[in-house]
């Protein structure tokens, strides 16, 4: 009895485990064969030769570190962007008396709900007019708005949670309203002004109709779209690009890893008050 | 004396501050949400006269509405779009919930199960679309080298329109399931146990529990995922532009796949208006239908 129990346990452990890295795994041993390894039938599952080949081509094949450097600066700046306008809307919505609050918040859900390419043909055409086309601009503010609804209602849930009194005490002793926002308010509540950010980066990080509308110079793709240039026109270096998938999940494999936790509690908040 | 002033300043004050401090949220929100949504509907009604390109656009009222009434591709392009819906909605869901319910048990080591969830979610969707092609490719595809282990003839996946969309679906199915199982999971967390130990105690079965316990506690999780995959199962793009770039032909394409097409492709951006106009029309009478459930369903509570 005891025992299968056991069992049980770690079947359900490895199914749900398996469903999620089996993709990894595969692109991973897909990374380290060779083109001639590939065509061979039956297909192998592991690699006879591994080979270190196709990442040393993945860098000199096309400029990923670049791609990654252009991901990590728009979701980097989009995030801080989102969660300090996130934070004063929360703040306001949550510590001080507001009218028309629940509408407010109702309205934001509505904009988390828009459809992203409905408004993708005329920010491309307002951008294009601006000028802003290639350059970090025109994904920065399109994804700080994009996660900001969420990241809003994120921070919101926890700070209703910092009692009141710590805030008039720093008031007392001198700090102003916002200046309790940022000293009291914000360091309580870190943990969901973090989770509020990595779910923003995140966002921002796997985002693609827009990285490829708004960005057509090769220096200017960010990781999502540029992964998908290391296609040929007709024939698919699948070991290549298995490779260069693989660095470039490596930073937000670290990422959910170091803060799994977070991540979890973030993105379920919804989910258990809604 | 003096504190009815300052109770009354203070109110004031709190009020200007919290309109300040909700500003610049607002003013994003009008810049990047609210005036591209109402120049997407006045720019849908105008169009590039192809005698006289020169002259710029020219106001053609709803002349690009008839224009996709009559258009085939759009009407594929919709069809295609309520068939990915219609399947991996509620596809996801199922999935979702069987790996919520894998997950939730008392694990010692929890990354494991908590990774598998995390990363598929974590995955871009294009990098999703761009794995699963491998999957499916017809001679060196590991799908077929499992088929043909059960004897059965390697099958062109992504060359033919059915199998193709088959494709497309269990892709979109495994991406999106870990995200419902997350939220799924988080619902059957708050379940209390001694409703399962009560119902052990009235002798019960494990579908019994499920039936009567679990799947009535989860309906406010079970809602709220469902309204998070249809709102993003309606805007399909990323997983079939990776996977087929919608073909064969146009086989697999989504609306949202033709509206991009027809804008930056075509650069009709008269038409692809006209198009993102009726996606968020569509997208907006689905949310609200969500949206009226719930009410009801609220107000059912509550009563």
């Amino acid at each position: 009895m005891n025992f299968d129990r056991r069992s049980v346990v770690w079947l359900s452990a490895i199914v749900v485990a398996v469903n999620g890295f089996f993709p990894a795994v595969w692109i991973l041993l897909t990374s380290l064969k060779t083109e001639t390894e590939l065509i061979r039938s039956p297909i192998t599952y592991l690699p006879d030769a591994p080979t270190v080949g196709n990442y040393v081509t993945a860098f000199t094949a096309q400029p990923i570190l670049r791609f990654m450097w252009n991901s990590l600066v728009v979701a980097g700046l989009s995030t801080a962007l989102c969660v300090l306008v996130g934070a004063l809307a929360a703040y306001a919505l949550t510590r001080l008396r507001m009218p028309y609050r629940n509408l407010i918040m109702s309205a934001l859900l509505a904009v988390a709900m828009f459809p992203l390419i409905s408004l993708m043909v005329p920010l491309f055409k307002a951008m294009r007019e601006l000028g802003l086309l290639n350059t970090y601009l025109a994904l920065i503010l399109p994804y700080a708005v994009l996660s900001l609804p969420v990241c809003t209602l994120v921070m919101a849930a926890f700070f209703q949670d910092i009692p009141p009194d710590l805030e008039a005490a720093a008031m007392v002793d001198g700090c102003s309203r916002v200046g309790a926002l940022f000293r009291v308010v914000m360091p309580l509540s870190a943990p969901g002004v973090f989770t509020a950010a990595i779910l923003a980066f995140v966002n921002a990080w796997d985002e693609f109709l827009l990285a490829l509308t708004m960005m057509n110079r090769v220096n200017m793709r960010t990781l999502s779209v540029g992964i998908t240039l290391y296609q040929g026109e007709f024939a698919f270096p699948w070991p290549l690009i298995s490779a260069a998938l693989i660095i470039a999940i490596v930073p937000i494999c670290i990422l959910i890893a170091v803060f799994q936790e977070r991540v979890v509690g973030g993105l379920t908040s919804g989910g258990v008050k809604g | 004396m003096r504190d009815a002033p300052v109770a009354r300043g203070k109110d004031l004050s709190e009020r200007a501050l919290g309109t300040l401090l909700l500003l610049p949220a607002g003013l994003l929100l009008a810049v990047i949400v609210v005036y591209p949504i109402a120049t997407l509907f006045w720019g849908s009604l105008h169009s590039v006269d192809n005698a006289n390109p020169a002259a710029g656009d020219q106001f053609v009222g709803f002349e690009n509405y008839l224009r996709a009434f009559e258009d085939d591709r759009f009407w594929h392009s919709l069809a295609q779009t309520v068939v990915y819906v219609v399947v991996t909605v509620p596809g996801a869901l199922v999935i979702g919930l069987g790996l919520a319910l894998l997950a939730n048990r008392p694990f010692r080591v929890k990354w494991p199960v908590r990774l598998g969830l995390l990363l598929p979610w974590a995955l871009p969707l294009v990098f999703a679309g761009l794995i699963f092609r491998w999957f499916f490719e017809y001679q060196t595809g590991v799908v077929n080298d499992w088929l043909g282990r059960l004897g059965i003839a390697p099958l062109n996946w992504l060359s033919d329109p059915t199998l193709a969309t088959i494709a497309i679906c269990i892709a979109i199915m495994w991406k999106a399931s870990s995200f419902m199982a997350l939220m799924l999971l988080a619902g059957l967390q708050t379940i209390p146990k001694s409703l399962y130990e009560a119902a052990e105690v009235d002798g019960a079965t494990a579908w019994q529990q499920f039936v009567e316990i679990t799947l009535p506690m989860l309906r406010p999780a079970i809602f709220v995922a469902l309204t998070f995959r249809t709102i993003t199962a309606i805007q399909t793009f990323d997983i079939p532009y990776a996977m087929t770039g919608g073909g064969p032909g146009d086989a697999t394409e989504t609306l949202a796949m033709y509206i991009h097409k027809t804008t930056l492709d075509f650069l009709d951006f008269g038409y692809g208006s006209a198009l993102a106009a009726l996606m968020f029309v569509f997208s907006m009478v689905a949310t609200s239908g969500y949206l009226k459930y719930t009410r009801r369903n609220a107000g059912r509570n509550g009563g």
